[in-house]
Order: C-alpha cells, then sequence, then structure tokens
C-alpha cells in the first residue's frame, strides 16, 4: 500500500496552499515546534538521567517520572499538533524526502519504547527493576529522541 | 564598529573558515549539534524553572534540583557554544547585519544576568524555603523570567535564518 494519495490529497488541501503562500504561518509554527520539543526533551531527560543513575539520584524514580509526565505530554502533543501544520504544508516535498522517511521510522521506533517498555520501568517499583536495565532503557530513550531531532533538522540539507 | 567589522572580515577569510564554508556536511553537522545541545541545555533549565516558580516538581528540594541538573546543564551548555561558535565563524559576514542575530545575545546576556543576580541574592537564602512547594516571590519571578528569556534566545536564534530585518 501506498501513502502517496494521502500526500498528494494534504498537498491539494486549501490549507496546504495557505501555509505555503503565507510567510508567517511556517516560521511561527516552526517556532512553536522548536519550544515544544524543548519541554518535550528537558522532560525526557529529567528522568533519562535518573534512569541512567545521575541527575535527581535521591527521589524516587517513580515521583521524578510522574511529576515530568504532563510535560513530556504536553510537549508532545504540541510536537505533534505543529508537526502536522507542517506537513499539510509540505506534504510533497516532504514524501520523496528519504531523510523525512528516516525520520518518521525513528519517531514509530521512539514512541512505541517511550509507551512501552520506559513507561512499564519508569512507574514501577525500583527494586523490581535491575540497575543495569534502567541505564539501558535511559540510554535508548535518549539515543532515540536525540536521533529523531537530528534527523529532523537533515531534512532540508540531504534528500 | 568598523574593528568590529573588520574583525568579522578577518575571520570569514581565515583558510578553516573558508573550508568550513566550503564543506557539504560542516554546516548541516555543526547545526544538528547546536541544535541538540540548545535541546538539553533549555529542557533541563525550563525544568528547573519550573521548580522555581513553583508549578512542577514540587515534591523534590530547589536545591536538589539545582544541583543535581548543574552539570547536565553545563555539559550542553558547552556543547551549543562551541557548535554555535563554529557556525559564527565560518560566516559571520552572514551574521553581521541581522538585528535578530544581536537580539538573541542580549537575551543571553540578560538571561545570564537574572541568573547571576539570582543566585547572588534571593538563592542565598534556600535554606529557609527548599522545601516549599511555592517558593518566595522573588525565586518564582527569577524562574519566570528566566524560562521568558531562555526561550527568546532559542525564538531569535531560530528567527536568524530568516533574511528579515538583515541590513548589510
Amino acid at each position: 500500500m501506498s501513502l502517496e494519495p494521502i500526500f498528494l490529497w494534504m498537498n491539494r488541501l486549501p490549507l496546504s496552499e495557505y501555509i505555503r503562500e503565507s510567510a508567517y504561518v511556517s516560521p511561527v509554527n516552526n517556532l512553536v515546534h522548536l519550544l515544544s520539543m524543548v519541554t518535550f526533551i528537558g522532560a525526557l531527560a529529567l528522568v533519562d538521567l535518573r534512569l541512567l543513575n545521575t541527575g535527581m539520584r535521591q527521589q524516587p524514580l517513580k515521583q521524578v517520572a510522574q511529576a515530568a509526565l504532563p510535560w513530556l505530554v504536553g510537549g508532545f502533543l504540541g510536537l505533534l499538533v505543529t508537526g502536522f501544520i507542517a506537513l499539510t504544508g509540505t506534504a510533497m516535498a516532504q514524501y520523496t524526502n528519504r531523510v523525512f522517511w528516516l525520520k518518521m521510522y525513528i519517531l514509530l521506533a521512539a514512541m512505541i519504547f517511550t509507551a512501552t517498555v520506559r513507561h512499564k520501568v519508569t512507574m514501577a517499583d525500583e527494586a523490581r527493576v535491575g540497575p543495569l536495565w534502567s541505564m539501558l532503557v535511559g540510554f535508548i530513550s535518549l539515543a532515540l529522541w536525540t536521533s529523531v531531532a537530528v534527523a529532523a533538522r537533515m531534512i532540508m540539507f540531504l534528500r | 564598529m568598523t574593528t568590529l567589522h573588520n574583525l568579522f572580515e578577518w575571520l570569514e577569510a581565515l583558510p578553516t573558515a573558508t573550508a568550513l564554508r566550503e564543506s557539504d556536511y560542516g554546516y548541516p553537522y555543526l547545526l544538528a549539534g547546536h541544535v541538540v545541545g540548545m535541546l538539553f541545555f533549555a529542557g533541563l533549565i525550563l525544568m528547573m524553572d519550573l521548580r522555581l516558580a513553583g508549578l512542577a516538581h514540587v515534591e523534590t528540594r530547589v536545591s536538589q534540583i539545582q544541583k543535581r541538573l548543574f552539570p547536565w546543564q553545563m555539559l550542553s551548555l558547552v556543547l551549543s557554544f562551541v557548535t554555535g561558535g563554529l557556525l559564527f565563524y565560518m560566516q559571520p559576514l552572514q551574521y553581521w547585519g541581522k538585528v535578530f542575530f544581536w537580539t538573541k545575545f542580549v537575551m543571553m546576556g540578560l538571561a545570564g544576568a537574572n541568573a547571576i543576580v539570582f543566585h547572588l541574592t534571593t538563592y542565598r537564602s534556600v535554606a529557609r524555603w527548599d522545601n516549599d512547594p511555592v517558593p518566595p516571590f522573588r525565586a518564582r519571578l527569577a524562574g519566570i523570567l528566566s524560562i521568558v528569556l531562555w526561550a527568546a534566545v532559542v525564538v531569535f536564534g531560530r528567527l536568524t535564518a530568516y533574511d528579515w530585518l538583515t541590513y548589510q
């Protein structure tokens, strides 16, 4: 199954044309995307550093993770909404860009990992998860999300 | 002003700056590094400021957040500085006439001053309000100011990429 019809359809939307023709929608949208990213990465790194047994080590993992969760989810929602707006304006340019798809595959892996393994480990009783497993989860999480950001930044340079 | 402009011209003409400029990958890789450094720096600063403002992590002592996040904030700041410095070094004249570029550094100066003033004044008495879910007004003010100023640094940094308000 090809996703091309969906991207073609997005590209033809009046909203897509409006985004392309406006000098301000894309830059402002991009700024909100970036600030959402800062919030998301802050909330993510705070907990991942704790998983790596550094950072806020004296607090229970679950307490740190629960306090960070609203900011992690809020940042993610901001990224999702502004990401879709950006995609609507440039649908076909993204569709034909290999780095865009690389970002999407890493993003998919990062989302699944965060919602399953990482969520389980951060909300579990700490004694039940070995320190090495915690470190591994923190490391994989940081590596995956950093790769998403790097791949995203590369989209307009590489094809 | 002319001397500063001369310095920019001199930098731009250096062989290593020219080499970086002519490399296909120099700019994208440096930019990616700059974004990653910025994300971790601003993200962890934001988490600390939210605690100061009494908006998040209220069960954790303020001094804990300050102390435990500091090395990571500094590490990512170094990454941002090195990559940012090289991005500037490879094409200084590109930035000379950009109002947003200079505004970014003004904002950075204000954000730094805010942090220093806070540490030299309000933070000295942290032992008295370390456990308070909502810290005293001056601490909350420093936290909110820090969020606004660092966000402005990010915003003006990003806006530097456009050719708005660019003079030669």
